[in-house]
């Protein structure tokens, strides 16, 4: 006969492997709206500051910078209307004001975003009131178009998936860069002169180099925590976020080339546009595959607090 | 008035009336007939039908003081429920305001507000709250609402053989378990601790109305070690965003200027 001492189970004991967190439900409709509003808001400001600084000069930037701003922003909002279990209920997100919630917030940025855009593309080329009121609401979806790049991004970070909640430093300049070359990506297949040409190429320049900068520091960020990291790097998801990265550099690449031959521009925004949405993807996959492994959450969690003490006892 | 759960797991005996009485009680459908093999336990984890789950540990380890005829062994039974938590992770995500505290300070689903937007589902640090497939509404644990309007313990604790969970005002419920601890503690069971009785103890959620008693690794149970409601850490995201948003509109402004410039 033995007595027991009362040993405790070992710290890297889990509950038959099964997840502690619930995995979530969200499908591919999430991920592309994050690039559809993405691109959506970066167009919008680009669209804005062309237009309060150069005018006439670039009307056509600005118009078609209006028109991606409509497409994005209007797709968007079909696209996360599709995503709820209750679609017909959509407009209860915009029955309580809840700046706790980023959901409840992104809600009211979309729907602004998207009523201002409307106007600007609607009534930015009449002459007269109308058009002064579109240039104003092209002003506004600016404005707007700065939040909406980026809150999806806080959006992640702000739950308990480890690998989204240990990014959230880093992940708003991601996805706000990501927005920005996205947006470029598609603007250089459309017609421009040789004046807006240049400068779509060098927001896309921009974007791209602060993309790769994000995408470095997002590694670093969730890096502290192996297990964290994890997601990043194994399976669909490691994959995904791997040709992420590599679809930047090419695009940066084939930017290089771009004003010197249409093949390498037609290229450069394919490659552009790939990368934009395997960043968005890849983010979306990282953050299943996170909630599915219980060690993330225990090994995050068995980190020591600022006073070093060991968490969770009473 | 505060009123929650204590769930005391030493007594626990596994008899899952807990289960049977929740899902009648509350008129749930079944989540599939799945047998796991994980020891007695083909429930597996708490989601939208099912509120109210018993896992089921064989440890290879003894408990303190157990006399044990053969082997090393032991085993550890808790039913575990929506934890109601005081700062909790759902209830502030939920952007439509279908997730509210009721004034039995509990975390309350409205069915007839939620769009199924699953947000909840990602900020619960405990993996309890999910989307009903065919329903497509977030559900969990109502702490029995419609029987508490009524002056009725919930079906759970009734059900209850053995006052394995035993439902209260929290301020008693806190004081018993701490007796219950003392208690175990004289007897020589030294691992007995109590999970999430209050916010010192458990500063992410600051406290929860289910509360535990345990004895052993809060991850031996699945239970998180150190959960935290999401959007505690929440404040730096935002203004990490704000700043990059702000260089997105000097990146617009120079990319702009810059070509007047070259011209």
């Amino acid at each position: 006969m033995r007595v027991g001492n009362g040993t405790r189970s070992g710290a890297d004991t889990t509950y038959y492997d099964r997840p502690v967190l619930k995995e979530p439900v969200w499908v591919w409709q999430v991920p592309a709206y994050f690039y559809a509003g993405g691109a959506a808001g970066a167009a919008a400001v680009l669209g804005g500051v062309a237009q309060a600084l150069e005018g006439d000069d670039v009307a056509g930037l600005v118009r078609r910078c209006r028109y991606l701003a409509v497409g994005g922003t209007v797709v968007g909002t079909a696209l996360l209307i599709a995503d709820l279990g209750r679609p017909e209920r959509f407009l209860n997100m915009l029955r309580v004001f809840k700046p706790s919630s980023p959901l409840n917030v992104g809600s009211w940025i979309l729907s602004a975003a998207t009523g201002l855009s409307v106007g600007a593309a609607a009534l930015g080329s009449r002459d007269g009131l109308p058009g002064r009121l579109g240039a104003a609401a092209g002003y506004g979806a600016a404005l707007t178009g700065m939040p909406l790049a980026g809150y999806t991004a806080v959006l992640l970070a702000d739950t308990a998936v480890p690998a989204w909640q240990e990014a959230r430093r880093s992940l708003p300049a991601l996805f706000i860069a990501s927005a920005a070359s996205s947006a470029a990506s598609l603007l250089s297949l459309m017609s421009l002169n040789q004046r807006e040409q240049q400068i779509v190429y060098r927001f896309g320049t921009i974007a791209e180099v602060a993309e790769i900068a994000a995408a470095k520091s997002v590694d670093k960020e969730v890096g502290r925590v192996e297990r964290v990291a994890r997601a990043y790097k194994e399976g669909l998801s490691g994959s995904l976020w791997r040709a992420s990265g590599l679809l930047s550099y090419a695009s940066l690449a084939l930017g290089l080339l771009a004003r010197r031959s249409k093949a390498a521009n037609l290229a450069g925004a394919i490659t552009g546009t790939a990368g934009g949405l395997a960043t968005r993807f890849a983010l979306f996959h990282v953050g299943k595959a996170s909630a599915r492994d219980p060690r993330a959450t225990f090994d995050l969690q068995r980190q020591p607090d600022e006073r070093g003490q060991p968490p969770g006892r009473s | 008035m505060a009123k929650g759960f204590f769930t005391d797991t030493t007594v626990c005996i596994g008899c899952k009336a807990c289960e049977v009485a929740c899902k009648q009680w509350n008129q749930l459908p079944d989540d599939g007939f799945v047998f796991t093999g994980m020891s007695y336990d083909n429930t597996v984890h708490l989601g939208a039908s099912t509120w109210r789950h018993v896992s089921f540990i064989e440890r290879p380890v003894p408990l303190a003081g157990q006399i044990t005829g053969y082997g090393q062994f032991s085993w550890l039974m808790m039913s575990d429920v929506c934890k109601h938590c005081v700062k909790a992770g759902c209830l502030e995500a939920c952007p439509t305001g279908a997730i509210v505290r009721t004034e039995f300070e509990s975390v309350f689903v409205q069915q007839d507000v939620c769009n199924g937007c699953g947000y909840c589902v990602v900020a619960c640090p405990f993996g309890v709250i999910d989307r009903r497939e065919d329903d497509g509404r977030a559900w969990k644990c109502t702490l029995c609402y419609d029987r508490q309007k009524e002056g009725l313990v919930p079906a759970c604790a009734k059900a209850c053989p053995t006052e394995s969970i035993q439902f209260g005002e929290l301020d008693e419920l806190k004081s018993k378990a701490r007796e219950r601890v003392e208690q175990l503690h004289a007897r020589g069971m030294t691992d007995a601790y109590l999970y999430g009785a209050d916010a010192a103890g458990q500063p992410g959620t600051e406290g929860l109305n289910a509360f535990f008693l345990l004895v052993d690794e809060p991850q031996v149970y699945n239970l998180p070690p150190a959960p935290t409601a999401p959007n505690k850490k929440i404040r730096a995201s935002w203004a990490s965003m704000a700043g990059a948003a702000a260089a997105l509109g000097v990146a617009a402004v120079a990319s702009v200027l810059s070509g007047r410039l070259s011209r």
